[in-house]
């Protein structure tokens, strides 16, 4: 592939994962976890992503109030816990309703262009 | 881990936050230091952790989340223009200054020498020039920033303020589900602007020109405006000014024309006669005419030996002008003058209050 042309799908598939990334981190956030367990257990269901990009976003859904924080300071280290707000549930329901319908949408897209 | 493997993570975690604001460091920091740490349990090897997060200044980047302008890609083109036009017009007349003020204090020629020390003093006056030119070029090149940062961020609250208000009518109305607050509807749409109400570039060329061109004269060479006498070789100034005052009356004068050339940054940047352009006109309009009576009446902006400086020269030269003394006062000059910028001030806002209200976009979202 050209690099023109490998800089413009990376930066598609860029587009295409930000919004997926926020439904997957707002999904596994029912329980308190620190980032890099989020790490470990989206990688295991399938979902990589990495931690540069995953910190960041933790701290701007907390920012916008879908998330809290708190410090575990009991441990050998300190660690820091995100959880779920009421308000980030909220909102997690409304996104994964539109995802589920949106992917249907696009499965039948797809299956129709390949038959 | 060793201590090697914890300088290394120190200084990867520094080089990301120094570039986040100061009140995040702290926090990031101490969240990068369990990242790095839990990452270094899993794989076993700084090295390893460090190049998978890749390049420090790219982690930084997911950090800051908006987009911050100083001057937005909506005013940019204008912004270039105009620092383009505002230097030229500021470092071009100091050049020239400075060569004529170089000329006029070059020794009288009568030696073979002559063609050195010419091109002697020609040199030394085009390098205090060149050094004028350049601080000039950051002053102005500062004042225009400056204007366009303010209404960068002038505008984003204006638009907040519209959107705001739009939302209460809206909710007043017959929809009130929250989540049509701020969508937008064809009401929002202004009429196309009267191909008459368009400020073209070409309108405020001449009125920046001025402004900039004057501005520079005043600050450089205010002993230029003078009524010169020639005296066999030499030649002979009476300055019109103060200048021993100047320190008082030049900030006054620069603030003046400092604020004409904020509104002519405005009209350029709107680019339609409308309420804003309207209201800023009238206020820079006033506010001129004000500064413009504390300057003539109330300043000591004339040389007050101006009259017997002239005599003196004139007893001294055969042909007597001396007709134009008997109309020099002071007083009859300021209040002419006053007259004079007042009547102009006047003109233009009215000019651009029938524009405005002739052909003019209605006064934003009234």
């Amino acid at each position: 592939m050209v690099g023109e042309e490998k800089d413009l799908l990376s930066s598609l598939l860029l587009e295409l994962r930000r919004g997926t990334l926020t439904i997957s981190v707002l999904s596994q956030m029912k329980e308190p976890k620190y980032g890099y367990a989020l790490v470990q257990s989206l990688e295991e269901k399938g979902i990589a992503i990495d931690p540069n990009t995953l910190y960041p976003l933790l701290r701007r859904l907390e920012n916008q109030g879908l998330l809290e924080s708190r410090w575990e300071t009991g441990g050998a280290k300190p660690r820091k816990y995100y959880q779920r707000t009421k308000c980030g549930t909220e909102i997690y329901e409304k996104l994964k309703a539109y995802w589920q319908n949106l992917s249907a949408g696009m499965e039948r897209l797809l299956r129709e262009e390949e038959s | 881990m060793t201590p090697n493997e914890k300088d290394y993570m120190d200084r990867y975690i520094y080089q990301i936050i120094r570039r986040l604001p100061k009140a995040q460091r702290d926090e990031v920091r101490m969240e990068l230091e369990e990242l790095i740490s839990d990452m270094y349990t899993d794989k076993g090897s700084m090295e390893e952790v460090l190049t998978e997060l890749g390049d420090p200044a790219e982690f930084a980047k997911q950090y800051q989340s908006s987009q911050r302008y100083l001057i937005g890609p909506e005013y940019f083109d204008t912004y270039l223009w105009f620092v383009k036009v505002v230097l030229i017009c500021a470092a071009i007349p100091i050049l020239v200054i400075s060569l004529i003020n170089a000329i006029g204090e070059m020794p009288a020629i009568s030696s073979q020498h002559s063609a050195s020390v010419m091109i002697r003093t020609i040199a030394n006056g085009l390098t205090a020039g060149i050094t004028d030119a350049v601080l000039s070029c950051v002053a102005a090149f500062g004042a225009v920033t400056l204007t366009f940062a303010v209404m960068e961020r002038k505008k984003v609250q204006f638009e907040l303020k519209k959107a705001e208000k739009w939302s209460l009518e809206s909710l007043s109305g017959e929809s009130k589900t929250p989540a049509s607050r701020s969508r937008w509807t064809p009401k929002f749409l202004e009429p196309v602007p009267d191909k008459k109400a368009i400020i073209s570039r070409g309108d405020s060329i001449a009125g920046i020109i001025f402004i900039v061109i004057f501005s520079v004269l005043l600050i450089f060479a205010p002993h230029f405006f003078a009524v010169f006498f020639t005296e066999g070789e030499t030649v002979m100034t009476v300055p019109i000014f103060n200048l021993e005052q100047w320190s008082i009356v030049l900030p006054v004068l620069i603030i003046s024309l400092l604020i004409g050339l904020a509104d002519e940054i405005l009209r350029l940047v709107v680019g339609v006669y409308c309420g804003l352009v309207m209201i800023s006109n009238i206020i820079c309009g006033l506010l001129q005419i004000v500064l413009s009576i504390v300057v003539l009446k109330v300043l000591p902006i004339w040389n007050p030996n101006f009259a017997p400086e002239i005599e003196r020269a004139l007893v001294d030269h055969a042909d007597s002008g001396s007709g134009f003394l008997t109309y020099w006062n002071a007083d009859m000059v300021s209040n002419g003058l006053l007259i004079f910028i007042a009547a102009i001030t006047v003109f233009e806002i009215g000019v651009t209050i029938y524009r405005t209200l002739r052909y003019g976009a209605p006064i934003k979202n009234g």
